[in-house]
């Protein structure tokens, strides 16, 4: 098993900033998340048009998989074999709770395409394929805590057996008025090490 | 590396046939299973076609002596009596004599149960014991203790309409992994409002018989059913001396990384899952005898694989047709009811027409098997595509 896996890059958005390898390149205090979102959406000149249609879940990882892979300047006319391996606490419960609302009562009864297709927490997996041409491999995990060694494992597996050149992982939590994304690309580029302790670290920073 | 894993036994209950010998026998006489809805009560019964299997809830408990206070779904049922059938078939006595694992598709899962009682829930208690029986995972648990397997690798794979073809293609890596030295693999869907309202959203239902690859095609027609496949290791069959129906020779899964309920306009993901599994196979796409096609009569679907068909295939294009005229499309449990026809095509050298065409769809020239035809088949290779752009493809072959 090959080892010597490096982590490229990584990405936070939380505590209503955005970070790219640790340094903060959007902030914006006071806002509740749909306009903070939509702040660092324009922030950073993403032309999407796709993005308001989606939910919130798929906004926070689209953008933070947008700002990192923006970055690593692909080649967008050729197939880019990146893997993702996503994963979070809560799935999709914030878009499950809004389609609930809307069956809930019998003679109010208004359910919505647009939003039931969002309760599935890795829709938001392929937003991020479609935006980047990804016919890669893909998995979402739902874990109690962020699961480093599991990440970690699966990654290199992915790597080692060719199936993906580099993997774009991490955690992506919305639930309430807490979110949380976090994401670092890996391959064999990079000064990080591949590790459970790097990740775990990265992770807190 | 190109080795097929062997399947040994089948079972099926469809919209033509309550087990393998009924099915084949509707395939062979171009009889079809699509009618009007009975057994739900739905507000669009008039506007709507489907395939529907005759028993009753009750009927199936009674077959299956239940006792009256269980609490299975429509889809636990089916799926049960279609697994019994495959590990009758082969000739599996002691189920826990060999490491056994089971993989069970769905899609609808107990949602047939929720929507019947989901109000009436929050009234009383009387039917809170299908509140349990709600989640996919709940029938694979049942189909497994009707089975009598214990403490294995038991698992629910939900990936829309490729689900049945990701389970077979699953337990066919477990086997070769040794992981596991037998696996029953498929899926079970049965009629549900959730289906019917869901793809009459998206504006895919035909109000008629749907008529797959045929220019004026509009839509599918839903149909309920249940199939397994018992797959086991090369050291199974030696020592039992088993009887092998098929090998699964090939398998491909590939994202379409295009839309969420749509394909793309030339099938990328088709043409990859086909392309994955005929490398799996060891196979070029000469290679392959007869395509039993997705083939779900939307408009969107069959052009799309079709485009698809002719980049892997180019100007050679094997025979291909789509049984989903006979069944309607049975979403999750599609790709198991496809492989029994898969392998009943080859077990007996013969190809389905694909019935209801009347007219060349203008994009291609290609056009389907419209009349029974008998063939020597060494291959068929079994086309799944689901919403979220997943898409599969199983090639089944006679030798290993």
């Amino acid at each position: 098993m090959n080892t010597n896996y490096k982590i490229t890059s990584y990405c936070h958005i939380k505590n209503s900033k955005v970070s790219l390898n640790g340094s903060v390149i959007f902030s914006e205090q006071l806002l509740d998340f749909p306009e903070f979102i939509k702040a660092a959406y324009k922030s950073q000149d993403t032309k999407y048009p796709k993005f308001f249609k989606m939910d919130n879940l798929s906004k926070l990882a689209f953008l933070a998989a947008d700002i990192l892979l923006k970055n690593e300047n692909l080649n967008l006319e050729e197939t880019n074999n990146i893997a993702l391996v996503f994963s979070n606490k809560a799935s999709s419960l914030d878009t499950d709770r809004s389609h609930q609302k809307a069956i809930q009562h019998k003679d109010n009864y208004f359910p919505s395409p647009a939003v039931f297709v969002y309760t599935l927490p890795n829709i938001c997996l392929g937003e991020i394929s479609i935006k980047y041409k990804l016919y890669t491999e893909n998995s979402f995990f739902i874990f109690d805590h962020f699961n480093a060694k599991h990440l970690l494992t699966y990654t290199n597996s992915l790597l080692d057996t060719n199936k993906a050149e580099s993997v774009l992982c991490g955690w992506v939590e919305f639930e309430g008025d807490h979110y949380e994304a976090f994401l670092y690309l890996v391959s064999n580029e990079g000064n990080i090490e591949h590790n459970k302790q790097n990740i775990i670290t990265l992770y807190n920073t | 590396m190109n080795k097929g894993v062997a399947i040994t036994g089948m079972g099926i209950i469809s919209a033509i046939g309550n087990n393998v010998a009924e099915n084949f026998q509707s395939l062979i006489e171009s009889k079809k299973g699509i009618s009007r809805i009975s057994k739900i009560d739905t507000i669009h019964k008039n506007d709507i076609m489907v395939g529907e299997i005759d028993y009753t809830n009750s009927q199936l408990e009674q077959l299956l002596g239940l006792s009256p206070d269980n609490n299975f779904s429509r889809t636990g049922l089916l799926g049960t009596v279609a697994a019994k059938e495959a590990v009758a078939h082969a000739g599996i006595n002691d189920i826990n004599k060999y490491k056994t694992g089971l993989i069970s598709a769905t899609s609808v899962g107990g949602m047939d149960m929720t929507e019947k009682f989901y109000y009436q829930y929050l009234e009383n208690n009387t039917n809170h014991k299908y509140i349990e029986g709600h989640h996919a995972g709940d029938s694979t648990q049942k189909i497994a203790e009707q089975l009598g397997i214990e403490k294995s690798l038991i698992t629910t794979i939900s990936t829309a309409c490729s689900s049945a073809a990701n389970a077979i293609m699953l337990g066919a890596r477990l086997i070769k992994s040794g992981q596991l030295d037998r696996v029953i693999v498929g899926g079970s869907d049965c009629m549900s409002k959730f289906t019917i309202n869901g793809f009459k959203t998206l504006m895919i239902l035909s109000d008629t018989y749907n008529t797959p690859f045929d220019e004026n095609r509009k839509g599918l027609n839903l149909g309920e059913a249940a199939a397994f496949l018992v797959l086991e290791s090369d050291t199974v069959v030696k020592a039992e001396n088993k009887t092998v129906i098929a090998y699964v020779k090939g398998y491909g899964n590939a994202n379409d990384a295009f839309h969420q309920t749509a394909s793309s306009d030339h099938g990328d993901g088709a043409t990859l899952a086909m392309e994955k599994a005929l490398q799996v196979a060891g196979y070029t796409a000469n290679d392959i005898d007869y395509i039993n096609a997705h083939g779900t009569a939307t408009g969107n679907n069959d052009l799309s694989e079709g485009r698809a068909i002719i980049r892997v295939f180019g100007e050679n294009v094997p025979e291909f047709s789509s049984t989903k005229a006979y069944t309607g499309h049975t979403l999750a449990a599609a790709g198991a009811i496809e492989a029994v026809y898969s392998i009943l095509a080859l077990q007996n050298n013969v190809i389905y027409p694909n019935l209801n065409y009347k007219t060349q769809m203008k994009e291609f020239n290609i056009t389907p098997q419209l009349e029974f035809k008998e063939k020597t088949l060494k291959t068929v290779m079994s086309n799944s595509f689901g919403f979220g752009g997943n898409c599969s493809t199983v090639i089944f072959s006679k030798e290993q």
